[in-house]
């Protein structure tokens, strides 16, 4: 499979500890934007040049654990099909209307509870897509054909939005092209600190700068890889600072004997730094498993507690608290979001219609309401 | 003992993925787990329930699934000699189930006490969903004549009144939690 193999000297950049071992780069991927960069901040590591990275996956089925291997290395592979896709959601639950953009597959960093080891499990290897022109081509076509929708597009579906940003610099792609859309707005959204290339762009209040957020605790326990709470309160600020809205997911939330208190600090916390009138909005969701991702869960993280929550299985075949327990937790959660902020838009994930009544008070009425009003002004 | 395992799970069919978490089990799990399971004749479905419970109540609370089969609420339904076997696998069943989801297993019975205390007739019932998913309380009116009907909608609208309906709605919403 080898064609050349080439590799340089010099620091390279790391992504919050992370680093790959190799780059494996595909044929007509080995010019462009994403591929120069590549070169520049991994300039002493080893790049392998492939007709075709079909060794390369079978080496990754063929590993004791396919899905932590698949991350040791960054594949540069073009994209086939379509880059934007209509977010799928969850069967039965309220839908935001939110559009996907995959620049990457899979993410260097290790949640236990990423649902990414179900859905990527027989594609495990972290790849990236080199032909970013194809890919605002898409988008750029998409938003003129149909000028009266307003587009919300996030690309943290299938891959962290900025933890690779150090390495391949998509930013400096994405951002400036959605700066100029009439009708789209763009989300990043990370677990990391890697915001060096987001604060020099000039965001034009076209893109949502956004985190997912738990408590410290949770983090030392399940996400492993990722960046600490002050680093991603820290993070967020300078993007504030730099003219970004900033999005906040509170998700997944995990209940726990001290969680009122961890979580009441981090929303705290939060308002404490930021200034709730430049939050475009805030996202509640808690803990969701599925029988298989459980499986998977307890073969790759055996000490995780998480999956001995009161869960139960919810018509969709989504693993939950039990419903009043989750009720509860959300309406807490209002609350104290309400202290800090009476105006900052909420909005639940992958909940049914009967949640939002009991958290809000009502359901938005079409899956179009939550978007409109999620972008309402901009 | 781990011989006693595999004939017992190859004569109950026991899938090869739940028999190997069985015998990964420390020594004293994996013989009170096969004490239980001969005693009941348990199958694949309910192994996997148990195995599963008492894994996720180790992780959460420290305790060995042979401190829960053989704990002071479990072990007397299993070894009582009055019990029929499906009566012990139900009882057994539904007490792990307690205890390994014990707010929802109370929110659930605070429910069920307040739809009793109401005595309802048998033409009205009370319901809510299994394991309270979707958070809602179903009426269901059972009715032979338009009479017996508009009899049985006049007698609901004093129930709706009364306060064990308000909390029944508290308990599903999660504010008795």
């Amino acid at each position: 499979m080898k064609i050349e193999q080439v590799s340089g000297a010099g620091a390279g950049l790391t992504a919050g500890g992370y680093r790959p071992e190799e780059v494996i780069v595909e044929a007509g991927s080995e010019q462009g934007p994403i591929f120069e960069n590549l070169r520049r901040s991994l300039a002493d590591l080893a790049f392998t040049f492939v007709e075709r990275a079909d060794e390369f996956f079978l080496r990754l089925r063929g590993a004791e654990d396919p899905l932590g291997m698949g991350k040791r290395y960054l594949l540069l592979t073009r994209h086939q099909g379509d880059f934007i896709k209509k977010c799928p959601g969850s069967e039965g639950s309220v839908c935001c209307n939110y559009f996907v953009i995959n620049f990457a597959s899979n993410c260097p960093m290790e949640c236990s509870y990423c649902y990414l080891q179900d859905y990527l499990a027989h594609n495990t290897a972290l790849k990236i897509f080199s032909n970013v022109e194809d890919l605002l081509g898409e988008a750029r076509s998409l938003f003129a054909r149909q000028r009266g929708f307003f587009f919300r597009v996030g690309t943290g579906e299938i891959t962290d939005s900025l933890a690779l940003d150090p390495f391949i610099g998509f930013s400096e792609q994405i951002v400036p092209f959605f700066a100029e859309q009439p009708n789209a707005l763009l989300e990043l959204k990370t677990k990391s600190r890697c915001v060096d290339r987001l604060v020099a762009l000039d965001p034009k209040d076209r893109v949502v700068a956004s985190w997912s957020m738990n408590p410290q605790a949770v983090i030392d326990a399940d996400e492993h890889g990722t960046a600490s709470f002050e680093e991603r309160i820290e993070a967020a600020r300078r993007c504030q600072e730099a003219g970004y809205r900033l999005g906040f997911h509170f998700d997944p939330m995990v209940e726990y004997a001290n969680w009122e208190e961890d979580y009441r600090g981090m929303v705290e916390k939060l308002f404490s730094v930021l200034d709730p009138r430049r939050m475009a909005w805030i996202s509640l969701g808690v803990l969701r498993t599925t029988p298989n991702l459980k499986r998977i869960m307890r073969g790759r993280f055996p000490a995780s507690r998480l999956i001995s929550g009161e869960q139960v299985l919810a018509p969709d075949g989504k693993l939950r608290y039990f419903h009043p327990l989750r009720v509860s937790m959300y309406r807490k959660m209002l609350r104290w979001i309400r202290q800090g902020s009476p105006t900052v838009f909420v909005y639940l994930c992958m909940e049914s219609k009967e949640v939002w009544e009991q958290v809000f008070g009502f359901s938005p009425s079409c899956e179009m309401e939550i978007g409109r009003r999620m972008t309402a002004g901009m | 003992m781990d011989g006693e395992i595999e004939t017992y799970g190859k004569s109950k069919g026991i899938r090869p993925r739940t028999l190997q978490r069985w015998l990964r089990l420390s020594e004293p799990d994996r013989k009170a787990l096969l004490d239980l399971a001969c005693q009941l004749g348990i199958g694949e479905n309910h192994l996997r329930d148990i195995l599963e419970w008492t894994e996720e109540m180790n992780l959460r609370d420290g305790v060995s699934l042979w401190q829960v089969i053989r704990g002071a609420t479990v072990e007397p339904i299993w070894t009582d000699p009055g019990l029929g076997r499906s009566e012990k696998i139900r009882r057994v069943k539904e007490e792990l189930r307690r205890l390994r989801f014990p707010r929802l297993v109370r929110a659930e019975r605070e429910i069920q006490k307040r739809v009793r205390s109401m005595g309802l007739k048998s033409e009205i019932q009370i319901s809510v969903p299994p394991a309270l998913e979707g958070g809602f309380l179903t009426v269901h009116l059972k009715s032979t004549s338009y009479e017996d009907l508009q009899r049985l909608v006049a007698e609901l609208g004093p129930l709706v009144d009364r306060s064990e309906i308000r909390e029944v709605f508290s308990l599903l919403n999660g504010e008795a939690i």
